[in-house]
């Protein structure tokens, strides 16, 4: 699996950079997260809850940063461990850039794999599913930055 | 699989009242995607309420311009029914491909639609044959309904009770099947109302869509040539092992030619 995208996110790219860090905020961002932990100032641990139609599946997340070049580039590593659902790894490039109007590129690349059940049965819908995931985790991590958007 | 709660309600009050009440609830339809789901422990729900046996969920009729059918009805009937047949005969023939015997005889048009797998085919008969879909609280219009990946208009509670079709003057469905699990890798079905022409297109992307373009291009003239040059929907479109994107792209119009080719012959 692998996949790309592109992001523009109004806001200054030390305060992108900053929440890109955040555990709070990247919590928020993800759909069905119920615990982020950070155990080393480059180490996560999430408990997530997905949902892809009808898989509903509990996976515990381990998030590694590494490569940090403030604030311009890191690379994120994932591990993903389902109870029974099946694993799968990943590493994410994630860029920022200036954009006119004090804005922030973020661009990402993410180069994944899946075993187990969930590759068994999902494989026709993973790409699908990681794409929207991915979609849905940086239109959330837009609001979470966007100073013109209130707390909630 | 893990152990669950089964309920079997007497009435759409009832089921909605025990999802409400439970820890994790699934509603159970036909079971043919649940089922699997929950055998590999992808999914463990804490309740299933079973939907059979619910009145207002069965049942096929055909008034004036409109075909309604129960969302409990399985795709087999929906194929063998004559009332879909007189009326609608494109959408028995698409009842007719959908998976194996095995899964006509338990899947439903209502848990298809719920369920709004992006490659199912019931989705892109709601969207050309102008489907309202009624729920325990409201109607949907079919054009409101699809909203992403497996996402739709439904509340998390909320129960399909019935589809209604407006009757074409001719319809055809086209698919290009996926040849273990015969799911549309694309499928497209084009009906034609009185030379207003809708198009349904499902497989390509997140979920069905309609194509605007060949919609255009076929009211102007029913002819498979006409959609030569008309211009793809804007889909996201799918890759995956299956099928690259580039590939669902040109079979998207590909099906829609086959498709209107059948609708020609048939007029």
């Amino acid at each position: 699996m692998e996949q790309a995208g592109e992001y523009r996110i109004p806001a200054e790219r030390a305060v992108v950079w900053r929440s890109l860090n955040d555990p709070a905020v990247l919590a928020r961002c993800i759909d069905g997260c119920q615990s982020m932990e950070q155990l080393a100032d480059d180490r996560f641990a999430a408990t997530v809850k997905a949902r892809v139609g009808p898989v509903r599946a509990t996976f515990d997340v381990a998030l590694t940063l590494t490569d940090m070049r403030p604030p311009e580039s890191y690379v994120l590593e994932a591990e993903v461990k389902g109870k029974t659902a099946g694993f799968g790894k990943g590493t994410a490039e994630v860029a920022l850039a200036d954009a006119d109007d004090g804005a922030t590129l973020l661009s990402y690349r993410v180069v994944g794999r899946v075993g187990g059940k969930l590759a068994q049965i999902g494989a026709r819908l993973i790409d699908s599913a990681a794409r929207k995931m991915a979609d849905d985790f940086f239109s959330a991590f837009h609001q979470a930055v966007d100073p013109t958007t209130k707390p909630s | 699989m893990d152990a669950f709660n089964y309920h079997k309600p007497s009435s759409l009050a009832e089921a909605v009242a025990l999802h409400r009440d439970a820890e994790d609830p699934a509603y159970l339809s036909g079971g043919h995607t649940l089922l699997p789901t929950m055998t590999q422990r992808l999914a463990t729900p804490s309740d299933l309420i079973d939907l059979e046996g619910l009145t207002e969920l069965t049942g096929i009729a055909a008034e004036g311009r409109t075909l309604s059918i129960g969302a409990f009805t399985r795709h087999a009937e929906v194929a063998a029914s004559a009332e879909v047949r007189s009326t609608v005969p494109a959408l028995a023939d698409l009842a007719e491909g959908i998976g194996d015997a095995q899964v006509r005889n338990r899947g439903t048009i209502g848990g298809s639609l719920a369920n709004s797998d992006p490659s199912a085919d019931y989705p892109a008969a709601a969207l050309a044959l102008n489907a309202v879909i009624r729920t325990d609280r409201r109607q949907i219009a079919a054009d409101d309904y699809f909203r992403g990946l497996f996402e739709t208009a439904l509340e998390e509670d909320e129960i399909i009770t019935r589809i209604d079709f407006a009757i074409p003057s001719c319809a055809a469905y086209e698919k290009f099947p996926n040849p273990a699990s015969r799911y549309a890798t694309v499928g497209v079905m084009v009906a034609d109302f009185n030379g207003t022409v809708r198009v349904g297109v499902t497989g390509a992307g997140p979920c069905a869509c309609r194509a605007p373009a060949f919609e255009a291009a076929l009211s102007a003239r029913v002819d498979p040539a006409a959609l030569d040059d008309a211009e793809l929907p804007a889909i996201d479109f799918n890759s995956d092992l299956h099928a690259s994107a580039e590939y669902r792209a040109h079979l998207v119009r590909v099906m829609a030619q086959r498709a209107t080719a059948r609708l020609v012959e048939a007029s």
